[in-house]
This record gives C-alpha cells, structure tokens and sequence, in this order.
C-alpha cells in the first residue's frame, strides 16, 4: 500500500499576488494556481482515503486560525481554508470560490508555516505518514526571521519536507535571475532559502520552473506483484532424483497502462442523490446531474408462436454451455471443471534454443521478471548458474508456466540476464505463442518475383534497382537514433528510450480531466507537447539528412494514384488465368433476362456489356425487382442477407458506372414500400438492420461527385 | 480464489484489442468465411496407391481418401478456430445425385451435397468421420463414382446456388477444388465453354476457387489442359505477385494425405486485413502504403453461453442489455452521456471533446529513425506484432520501396522506430519496425513466418514495471560451468522454438471435451500434450549432469549460508553494541527482535528448528518469516510453526 500522505499548502493571497510580472498575461496568483491546482487535483483524482491535504490562505484579509485564536501573536491575516483531511470535488469546489486575491499585504509566511506544522502534527500524531508543506508565495509580505532555528527544529522534529515555489525567484540552477528585484522580495528570498537549506527535507524553487516541470507526465507507482512463487524445475524431482529444482518468484517486468475509461451515465430526473454503479461504489451527484447507468440483461429464445417469433425466458431456466460449431453443448455448473485441463502449478524447462534462433516478433505480450526466492542461498546460487551459463552460451530456456494449479498452461521464452554492480542475477520471461496462434497466410516473396510460368525475376519494377537500395541504405544509415539523444552530461546516447517514451492518451486524458474538474467552465486544452514528441522524426535530424532524404525519393519515384482513378475506372475485362474471353462466350449466349437465382453475376456482366444507359436502366430495374421479390417472399428475416449482398452490388455496380440516381431513386421507392408495409408485412428490420446499419444507403456526393446527395440529407433520409 | 489468479486472465481474456478487432466500418458483409470442398469422386480417385509396402509405405490412403481426410480435419480445426465460419462438402462424378432436400433426380446430375454449406454441427464432424472411416456401406454407396463425366459447368452452377442462399453476404467465399483429372471435357468445346461461363459467374459472385490438384506419379496435373479456364487470379493481389497452384503427390517422403494437408492448410485461413491503405511514411516526403495483419493472434476458446433447456432440443438464449436509470426507467441509446469517475463525482466532456481527447491524428505509420536491433532489450514485450505488406493500391512503386527498406534492414540488422495509429481513433502507441527473413532462409528463426516487416508495439515508460530486485550473491565460476553441459545438451529440434509443434494444449483439451459431450462419446482420460517437458528423455541426457551441479551447489550453499551468519551476527552485535567477539558461535534466533523476524536467513531458520525454538516467535513474526517465504500465513500458531518447520525441510 502507498504510504499515508498529510500535505499543508500556504497559499499566498496577498494583494501583490494580482499583479502580472515577467511578461505573464496572468497574474502571479493564477500562475501559482496552476501548479497548485496540478498537485491538488492529481491527489482528487487518486481517490485515496490516505491522501490529506489542508490548505492554509496566507495573507488573507480575515484571520482565522486556532493559534491566533489561543492568544498568540503574529498570526494575524492568515486563514485556514481546509483543515487537513481527504480531498474530495466538492472540497476542491469550495476551495475554488476561496481562492481570491485580498486586499492586504500583512501576514506572516514564517507563521503560516508554523501553524502548518502544528496542524501536521495534530493530524499525524506519531504514525507513518508522508508529511509536506508547500509554500507558494511572491515574497513581498514582511516576515519575521528571528525564530528560523526553532522553526527548522520542530520540522526536522516532526519529520516534514518543506517545499517552497516562489514566483520569481532566482534559482541560478534553472536559470532564472529577476531584474529590479525589490528589496524585501530579495531578503525575504534569502530567508526562504536558509531556512529551507536548514531542512533535513527540503526543496527551494521558483515557481517558472514548477510549472515548467508539470506537463512531464507523472507515472503512477504500482507495487510489484508476484505472478508465481515456486519451484523453476527442469526435468520431473517427483518422479526422477536427478532433476533440477530451484526456489524462485515471478513478478510482471511489463504491463499495460491503460487510459481512464469513461463511465456511461445519463441525466438523472431526481437530482441530488446518492447513486450506485456496477462497481457498487457510491457516486455523489454533483451539481450536473449525472448518474450512473444500470445494465440488466433478458433473455429470449426462438419461439415460432410467439409473436415475432421470440420470447423471454427465464433466467432460471437457462444453463450454462459452450458451442461445438453449431451445436450446442449444455454443461451444468457441476460439470464445468471438466472442459478445464487439469493442471498443477509449474514452471518447467523443455529445452534450450541459441539466440540466433528467436526473434522478438514472436512476443506474445507482457514480461516477467524471476528471481531466486528470498533469503534463500541455494536458490539464489543456483538461478545464478542458470542465468551465467545461459549468457555464456547464448541461449534462451523454452518453460511450460502455470501459474497457479488448474491454470492454463503457456510457454515462456527465459531471457537470462546476468547481473552488474549491486543487481540481482534473474531471467525474464515472454509468453509465446501455441500452434494454434499462428495464421498461415501466404506472401509472395520481397526478393524476387515469380511469374505465373514460374520463372524467377530479379529485376521488375516490383523490386527495388540497385540505385533504389543503395538511397534507402545511405537513409537509414543516416537517420540513425542510436547516438542521436544527449543524456545529462551532454554526451550521446540512445534517442527515446524507453523510460522517457509516456503514452499519450493516458496522459492526455489524465491532464483533462483534472483541467477540466478545477476549471469546468474553460475549454479543452491541446496536448502537451511532451507527448507529440515522438510522432515525428525531430527536425535536427530531418535537416541532417535532406539530401540523403530528396535522393531517395527521386530513385523511389513512387507515384500516387489519383483519387479519381481508384476503383471509380471502367472495370477492366477480368479473364481467367488462360487468358480466355469469357465475355465473348457469353455474348453468344445472349442473356437479356437476368436470372433471379444467378442475379449477381448476371447483373454485373449485363452491366458489363452495356453500351447506353438504357441498358443499365433496365437492369438495375431488372435487379431492383429481384431485391423486392426476395424481401417479400422471406419468411421472417430468412432472406435479407441475400437482398442486402444484391443490394450492396447494385449499389457498388452504379457507383462504379457513376449513376447515382439510378441507386438513390431505387432506394427511394424501396424504402416507401417497406414503411407502407407493401412487401408482405413489417420488413423494418430489413431497412434498420441490413440497409442503414450494412452502409447500403444513399449515394453520397463524398463517395461520388456526380451525386446530388449531400451527407446531411443522406442522413436525413436514414432517419 | 486467489485475486492474482483472476488478475492473469483478465488481460488474457478481456484485451480491449480483441475487440477492436471485430470492429469494422459499417458494412453489409460480414468478416466470415464460407469454405465449400468439391472432392472429385471418380475411378482414378479412388484407386489405392500403387506400390503397397515398397518404398513408399505408410502411404496408404487413395487420392479420395486422403481428400476426405483433409475435409474431416479442416472441419474440426475450423470449429476451433473459426468458430463463426462455414464448411460444406460437395462431392461430384458421383453415381448417386443430392441438392438440399430433394433426393433422387436433382437438377445437378453427378453431384451428391453431402453436407450442405452451414457452421459445421457436431452431426456433421460424425457424418463426416463416418465416410472417413468407410465402415458403413450405406455412405459407401455415395461414393460410387458415375459411369459418364459430369459436366463441370453443373458442378459450378450448384456451388454457385450453394453461396447465393446460405452465405450471402460472406466477406470471403471459397470453393476447394480436389481433383485428379486436368481434362474432364477432352475434346467437347461446348461443354469446356459452359464450365468457363459459369466459372465466370463464381468470380462476379465474389467466389475464389482455390484448385488442389493431385497427381498421379506418370502423369502431371496440366492446369493449361482445362482448369486455367476456370481458376482467377485474387484481383486483390497484384497480377505479377500471384500465389501459384500448388500440386500434391506422394513422393520426397511425403504421403499423399500430409501433402494436401499441407496445401490445404496454407489457405485454411482466409487472408483478413487487419488494416489496409495505411499511409507509411519512411521519411519526410515519402510515403507508400502499407497493410497490416494479425498473422500471431492468441486463439482463445469460445466463451460460455447461456442454454435454455426447457424446450425439445437445448437452444441458445440470445441475452439483450436494457439500460436503466436510478429510477429504473429504461434509458434510451440517445440519452447516454460518457463522463470520467474523479474524486467521487463525475467529471464530464461532450462528445466532441470526447472525440478529441482521443485524436491524435488519422492512422499512420511514421518513422521517426532507426537503431541497432541490439538496443531493444528482449523484455521490452508488450502485445503481439502485426505483420505488414506493401500494397501498390494508392502509391505505384510502394513494393519496390518496401522492399529496399526490407533488405537493408535485414542485412545490416537495423529496426526502425515509429509512431503508429492502427485505426481511426486508435490510440497511439510507438513500435520498432523488424524485418524477417524469407522462410527458406537458413538464418532465419521463424521458418514458419512469412518475411517482411513487423510492427513490435514497445512498452511505454507507463508500463514498465520497476520491479526493486534484492542484491544475490553470483555463484562461482565453476558451478556456472557445470551448468553449461546441461544447457549444451538439452537444445529443442533444430535448435529453435517451433510453434507449430505445440498445440495450445488447454484449448485442444476443452474441445476434445466439447466434442466427445457433443456426440455422446467416452470422454478421453488424457491428452497428449507436447507441452509438458520428456522427463525421461531430460534424465537420461543431463541426469548425471544435474547430479554433478546439485552436489557442487550444495557446498557452495553451505558456504555461503555460512559466511552470511556470521555477517548477519556482526551486524547484530554492532547494533547491540557488543563487541564482535562470539563470532564464531552459533547465531541464535532471538525471541522477540521482531524487525528481523522477516528477513531470518535459512541458516537461522534451520538452527531454530533444530534447537525447536520457533515455537518461542510470536505470531506475528511467525506470519512475517511465512509470508516472506510466500507461504501461506493463514491458521493458529501451531500451524504456523508446523508451516515453517515443513517449508524449511523442503527448502533448506
């Protein structure tokens, strides 16, 4: 479990903090907000119980504190917003409306930090917590430093990390020097600064810097977790003495973050109540009304009396099952273990394979790292052997894994990964895949090209010309990452590793939706810039290699094909692999009818040998019956995939010869005679399920310029 | 049940991209697959294989034989792993005649349906299996061939019925062609006309007849004779880049059967883009597209369905989800708003914005640059890779490009890194692009995967666990040595991981099930299951090896156990402030320093069992030392103990 958190932030309210500095359009408060609200809403969005912030105003024109209260002086002009506790929204609402610039300039930042660590203290007794005061403050109030040691002290006491972010600070690390700086601001900087270079726990910074650092993606931390705990064996201990046995722990090295999902909720009639979700998590309503939504399930059977031919079952009623191809094979619950395989939780060697024989696409999914059981020297010396001699061979380990008794069984790949300074010797693991997971689907070969006569090309316009490789191998050689990054020194290294590579959307969404919980009434912002970093080559690197680039796309000589030529040209004469004219055979047969059983072929070569539009007219009227025909006389829905898959052709066959009219009228009329019911009774699920649903309805001017359709009315129309 | 169990499967199961997958643009045909086998049914088909017992035995099946059996397979693999998808089996030449359900005179003399194109049942796999085995005369008599030639053109027209009412809108329809006869209308033009007409009418329905010809050891099967008026290149492949007719024979040790298995088993899967025309961009200024597939993809068993057995026949219950309000009001579909739980409220975006929270631009592949293969760590694994192809479907030259780029990467081991979009609105992930070898390669390690590119999804900083590992201590250099025999002498075949070899044994378990429950057969008692290691063959080979390191590890344990005491009681007496003096006494546990109690070396366990002071540790830290063994810490203190003393006899 993540440690308790007790968090006070002092923030400064005081008038100077409406004024504007440094080019800013806004003022010194709503800059700190930023940085502020960042840290505050990231602990809402958390949800920890654990997690308590209080909020102290310094420089407010009420005070309102309890060591004020007690008679003390020097705390005046200091309010206690939030009292330290969990942070839920409507905390964080009210806090919105007391954040506002006063209208004072008195009140002590040194006391402010002095009741933040009373209050701290009361909060935290003497248990475990992570305990932090942020100062965030222009430096312009007078302050009182005769006190700083005792101060200090009692932080140090307490065991409180002291953060202060000042607006303008000079942080001669970061790089930031205020000119004209005024001569409190200075001293009270200086005093600052001391007393938090006094802290055991302590950071100073300016506030540019802060807010700088937000838009780098915090990851969330999660605790290891162990997949498997038991014996790594190779060969069978329980059968054979000679086996090999060791003591060891699995735990995930990779695992898929996934972005926040959105829940589905809907607008409640009865506002202001508590609601509960599928998670059976109690949801406040909040001012905007939105409720969760609850799913319920019915199920319904094939009954050929009951109207439309289903009805409701019970749920009792039913039983569990699996499907065998069609049929349906019921399981009650007692015999359910019995399609389960039977197993006892392993992890077992098959062999060994060099490395040169696996390739990484071969991956299954996420990794895992084992190590030696803990505080187990035989174990430890033993995993230690496996992984040097792996490395010193070269060689991976193919395992059998179940993870837990009844399981089913993966293979893994065991990586060995021998240790440096002050690591542990382990393996990592990926799963790989089962026969069953490889789909064999055929590639003509990239090297070369075969003809239809089986004879091998080495030259084709299919294949690159000896001037086409060598542009492409000068290019990658050129775009190389290898050594394109600079790491903190400055030297080269490896451009986007991992570590500095965040997922987008995550982060995306995150950063949103704490936007979007301070400041509801402010739109969207754009992404942040971090996280577009890789979406491109970086422009240093494109510059380098213009020439290597412009090179490369002259011997590529790669053209695109015109938007208007594709799929839209007059079919060509599709022949068999003889090279026969099937057309011409055809013309002697003369089809002038076209046959409702061969309908499809029979309208697309009709169409084919069609000189005049008129021949396409009667066609697709010939075609239009055949689909009407077919929607009437279907028992229930028996036939409208059959009218759809004519449908679909008509439509594609039209679009093809660029006569939307002729589709769009068909539709038209089609559509009239399924909602007058003229086509033997209620056929609406042939319009919604087939038609729109299946994409089959209007011809668009997007899909056809000739068309006189726009996408509005086309979506009109479906309505 | 443990949470950490269910927490595996979850990502096993419920992988959003599963889903995604399913998704397609709205669309009137299906992403289905509807197979029709038409097996030639004559004389010389069923004529068993010459030469019985002489150089090429085992190979016992006659050329028809071995077509049923390829049909009998394919049909049981497929309900396995195209559970949605169509089979049908046509015979043809036969002497009986059978279309759906009128018998006797049918308007397609010589073809006998014997199983009409549907999801196969486990009826059919029985009937199936019945004409397989041919111990039942009845459905011998079926495959009587006819005394005249069937006409091909009649043969094709009823495959043609057969598509047109039962798969209608099928995304791909395929009728398998068995033959062993490359001329049946030698010398009548009129008929050859009419076969290729309504060849002609397959392919403007959208059928691809896939041909396997058999030959017989004297004669080749001629494709120009006959069947290169019938069969079409894919329009969807390019014209130069077709894939050839395959023919199976017996012969190269190969039996006839495992030939067309072979043949029929590299088109079982109809080839399903996972994404095609997406824009790859290999630098600023050039692009060529590419498609992707999902030739690795975990195959999971079905999942479980609901059953309404009150009726004649158990049935399928279709479940239908209602949404409902507070009030238990039904929602409407257009009522329904998305919103993020956050601090216990909601916090909510309009669709629009919802729509542009996720947009980070069309789909793409770009790459940004490339490294040396060397740089991706082999755990850096997080998802399956897709395999992409060039298409010259909207940049002409795209495959020469592509493949300029394959080469160079292949032979100077270079992987690209890119930024890619799989779909509209996918979210955006960042991959290494590597390139395979052709199969026929001797370098190459995956033989049994096409060559080309792959996109590898790379981890995000998000999901890379930091595992913090607890500093071990390396063995010697000599247990390390005697470990390398071991490793040197138990190499899979051919020293490499071939998958094929290793059916998914849970998957083929929970069907052999189905499928016996299915027919009402004996439910098998085991499985064979390559998957689980030859202990025998393991102790036979490396026994004595693994005799040798145990003995060695065992010393060097002691050793070590030994060294680490004696460093732990310094540690001890320096924080006791004593002076380090009784090193070389006997540590003892002691009762109550409950900050060590979890981290108790098996060294101070061991003693504390021996001299049965454990009973003199508190619960607490009796829970402590278990649960940093992962032992189980459930029970009252005599467990515990009992629990401990167990683990450290089986342990130490």
């Amino acid at each position: 479990m993540a440690d308790k958190e007790a968090t006070v932030y002092i923030i400064d309210l005081g008038h100077s903090m409406g004024e504007k500095h440094s080019g800013r359009k806004e003022s010194n408060l709503d800059f700190s907000m930023r940085y502020v609200w960042d840290k505050i809403s990231t602990t809402v969005a958390a949800s920890r119980k654990t997690w308590t912030i209080g909020v102290i105003g310094l420089r407010t024109d009420e005070t309102n504190n309890t060591l004020d209260e007690n008679g003390l002086e020097g705390y005046e002009n200091i309010s206690v917003l939030q009292e330290i506790g969990p942070m839920s929204m409507s905390a964080l609402r009210e806090l919105r409306s007391e954040i506002k610039v006063s209208k004072t300039k008195q009140g002590d930042a040194i006391s402010a930090i002095v009741l933040a660590s009373s209050m701290i203290e009361d909060f935290t007794k003497k248990l475990k917590y992570n305990r932090k005061i942020i100062l965030v403050t222009d430096g312009k109030g007078a302050m009182d430093a005769d006190s700083l040691d005792e101060v200090t002290e009692k932080l140090n006491d307490v065991g409180i990390e002291l953060i202060v972010i000042g607006v303008d600070f000079d942080d001669p690390d970061y790089g930031f020097k205020e000119e004209d700086k005024p001569k409190l601001k200075k001293k009270n900087e200086e005093i600052l600064s001391r007393l938090v270079s006094q802290c055991k726990k302590g950071v100073y910074g300016t506030m540019a810097q802060a807010v700088e650092e937000l838009s780098v993606p915090r990851i969330k931390p999660v605790r290891p977790f162990k997949s498997y705990d038991g014996p790594l064996t190779l060969g069978d201990p329980e059968t054979y003495p000679n086996a090999m046995s060791i003591a060891v722990e699995r735990y995930f090295k990779t695992k898929l973050a996934h972005p926040p999902s959105a829940s589905t909720v809907v607008v409640n009639n009865a506002p202001s109540r508590s609601q509960v979700d599928d998670g059976d998590e109690a949801i406040e309503d909040n001012g905007n009304g939105l409720g969760a939504v609850r799913q319920v399930r019915a199920y319904k059977v094939n009954d050929p009396d009951a109207p439309g031919g289903k009805r409701d079952v019970d749920f009792d009623s039913l039983e569990r099952g699996y499907e065998y191809g069609r049929t349906v094979v019921p399981i009650s619950d007692m015999d359910e273990s019995i399609t389960n395989l039977q197993t006892k939780k392993s992890f077992t060697i098959l062999g060994f394979i060099p490395f040169s024989s696996y390739e990484p696409h071969l991956s299954m999914g996420e990794a895992g790292v084992i190590v030696a059981q803990k505080f187990n020297e035989k174990a430890e010396l033993a995993l230690s052997s496996l992984v040097n001699a792996l490395y010193e061979l070269q060689s991976y380990a193919v395992a059998r894994y179940v993870n837990k008794d009844n399981q089913k069984p993966f293979l893994h790949l065991l990586i060995p990964d021998p240790k440096l300074e002050s690591e542990a010797d382990c393996l990592f693991d990926v799963p790989l895949p089962f026969a069953e997971d490889i789909r064999s689907y055929q590639f003509p070969p990239l090297d070369k090209v075969v003809t239809v006569e089986g004879t091998v090309l080495r030259t084709h316009r299919l294949l690159p010309t000896p001037d086409l490789s060598k542009a492409m191998s000068d290019l990658v050689d050129a775009m190389d990452l290898s050594k394109f990054g600079k790491d903190d020194d400055g030297n080269p290294t490896e451009y986007a590793p991992i570590d500095e590579t965040y997922n987008p959307t995550i982060h995306r969404i995150n950063q949103a939706i704490r936007h979007r919980a301070v400041h509801p009434e402010e739109p969207l912002q754009p992404p942040a810039e971090i996280l577009l970093r890789f979406s491109k080559p970086p422009d240093e690197l494109v510059d380098q290699v213009k020439k290597q680039i412009d090179i490369l796309i002259k011997k590529a000589d790669v053209k695109k094909v015109p938007p208007k030529v594709k799929g839209k040209r007059k079919r060509e004469t599709v022949k068999p692999i003889s090279g026969l004219d099937v057309d011409a055979l055809l013309g002697q047969a003369k089809r002038t009818k076209i046959d409702p059983e061969n309908a499809i072929p029979e309208f697309k070569q009709t169409l084919g040998a069609a000189t005049e539009v008129k021949a396409i007219e009667e066609a697709t009227k010939q075609m239009g019956d055949i689909v009407c025909t077919l929607i009437r006389e279907s028992f229930a829905d028996i036939n409208y995939d059959r009218a759809a898959a004519h449908l679909g052709v008509m439509r594609e066959e039209l679009i093809a010869l660029e006569e939307p009219d002729l589709y769009n009228n068909f539709l038209r009329d089609l559509k009239k005679k399924i909602y007058q019911k003229e086509l033997d009774g209620d056929r609406m699920d042939m319009w919604r399920g087939k038609i729109i649903a299946g994409g089959l309805g209007l011809i668009t001017d997007q899909e056809l310029e000739v068309s006189s359709i726009t996408e509005a009315e086309a979506k009109k129309f479906e309505k | 049940m443990a949470w950490g169990g269910n927490s595996e499967r979850r990502d096993e199961g419920d992988d959003p991209e599963d889903a995604e997958e399913e998704l397609d643009e709205a669309n009137y045909k299906t992403q289905k697959d509807a197979v029709l086998f038409a097996i030639d049914v004559s004389k010389s088909m069923a004529k068993p294989p010459p030469g019985e017992g002489g150089k090429r035995k085992g190979d016992t099946d006659s050329a028809l034989s071995a077509a049923l059996k390829c049909a009998y397979q394919l049909m049981q693999q497929r309900i396995i792993s195209q559970p949605r998808d169509m089979m049908g089996v046509l015979l043809f030449g036969t002497e009986k005649s059978k279309f759906r359900d009128e018998d006797g005179r049918s308007g397609y003399p010589h073809c006998y349906l014997f199983q009409d194109l549907d999801i196969p049942s486990a009826e059919d796999v029985k009937a199936l299996r019945a004409l397989v085995e041919g111990d039942d005369e009845d459905l011998q008599d079926i495959l009587k061939p006819a005394k005249e030639t069937v006409q091909m053109s009649n043969v094709l027209f009823c495959a043609n019925q057969i598509f047109t009412t039962n798969a209608p809108n099928f995304g791909s329809r395929r009728l398998f062609i068995i033959t062993d006869n490359d001329d049946p209308h030698a010398g009548d033009k009129q008929t050859r006309s009419a076969a290729a007409v309504r060849a002609k009418d397959l392919y403007d329905l959208g059928v691809v007849i896939e041909l396997f010809p058999i030959s017989h050891e004297d004669k080749p099967f001629e494709l120009s004779k006959f069947y290169e008026d019938i069969v079409y290149t894919d329009p969807a492949t390019d014209q130069d880049l077709k894939d050839n007719v395959q023919t199976a024979r017996s012969g190269d040790g190969l039996t006839l059967l495992n030939s067309l298995v072979s043949n029929i088993n590299s088109k079982q899967t109809p080839k399903r883009s996972y994404f095609s025309g997406m824009a790859f961009d290999i630098a600023p200024g050039l692009r060529i597209t590419v498609k992707g597939y999902q030739v690795i993809h975990r195959q999971e068993k079905q999942r479980s369905c609901y059953v309404w057995m009150e009726g004649e026949t158990p049935q399928l219950a279709a479940g239908e989800t209602t949404k409902l309000d507070a009030d238990a009001r039904i929602v409407e579909k257009s009522e329904v708003k998305k919103a993020y739980k956050f601090g216990g409220e909601y916090v909510y975006f309009n669709p629009e914005e919802l729509k542009d929270l996720k947009k980070f631009g069309d789909p793409c592949l770009r790459i940004i640059g490339f490294k040396n293969r060397s740089l991706l760590p082999t755990w850096a694994s997080v998802k399956k890779s897709t395999f992409i192809f060039p298409s010259e479907e909207d940049y002409v030259g795209s495959t020469r490009v592509f493949s300029a780029l394959w080469q160079k990467m292949l032979k100077d081991r270079k992987m690209a890194l890119a930024w890619h979009i799989a779909r509209k609105n996918a979210n955006p992930i960042l991959v290494a692009i590597l390139a395979s070898g052709t199969p026929d390669d001797e370098q190459t390690g995956t033989p049994f995967l096409p060559a080309g590119l792959w996109l590898y999804p790379l981890p995000f900083a998000d999901d890379v666990r930091n595992v913090d590992l607890p500093v071990t201590a390396r063995c010697s250099d000599g247990l390390t040595d005697q470990m390398r025999p071991i490793v040197k002498n138990l190499q899979l075949p051919k020293g490499m991981y071939n998958p094929t070899k290793y059916p998914n044994p849970s998957l083929q378990w929970h069907y052999r099930i189905l499928q016996a429950m299915a027919l009402e057969e004996e439910v098998p008692e085991s499985l064979d299951d390559p998957t689980i290691p030859k202990y025998k063959a393991i102790a036979k080979r490396v026994g004595g090896y693994i005799e040798e390191w145990s003995e060695a590890l065992a010393a060097e344990a002691k050793g070590l156990m030994g060294s680490r005491a004696v460093k732990r009681e310094m540690e001890e007496d320096d924080d006791d402030e004593r002076p380090a003096k009784r090193t070389k006494a006997a540590p003892k546990v002691k009762a109550g320093s409950q900050k060590l109690a979890g981290s108790m070396t098996n060294a101070q366990l061991k003693l504390a069992v021996e001299n049965d002071t454990l009973k003199k540790m508190t619960v607490a830290e009796l829970k402590d030392v278990l649960a940093s063994k992962g032992v189980s810490t459930a029970g009252k203190k005599a467990e515990l103990v009992e629990k401990l003393e167990q683990w450290v006899e089986d342990n130490v």
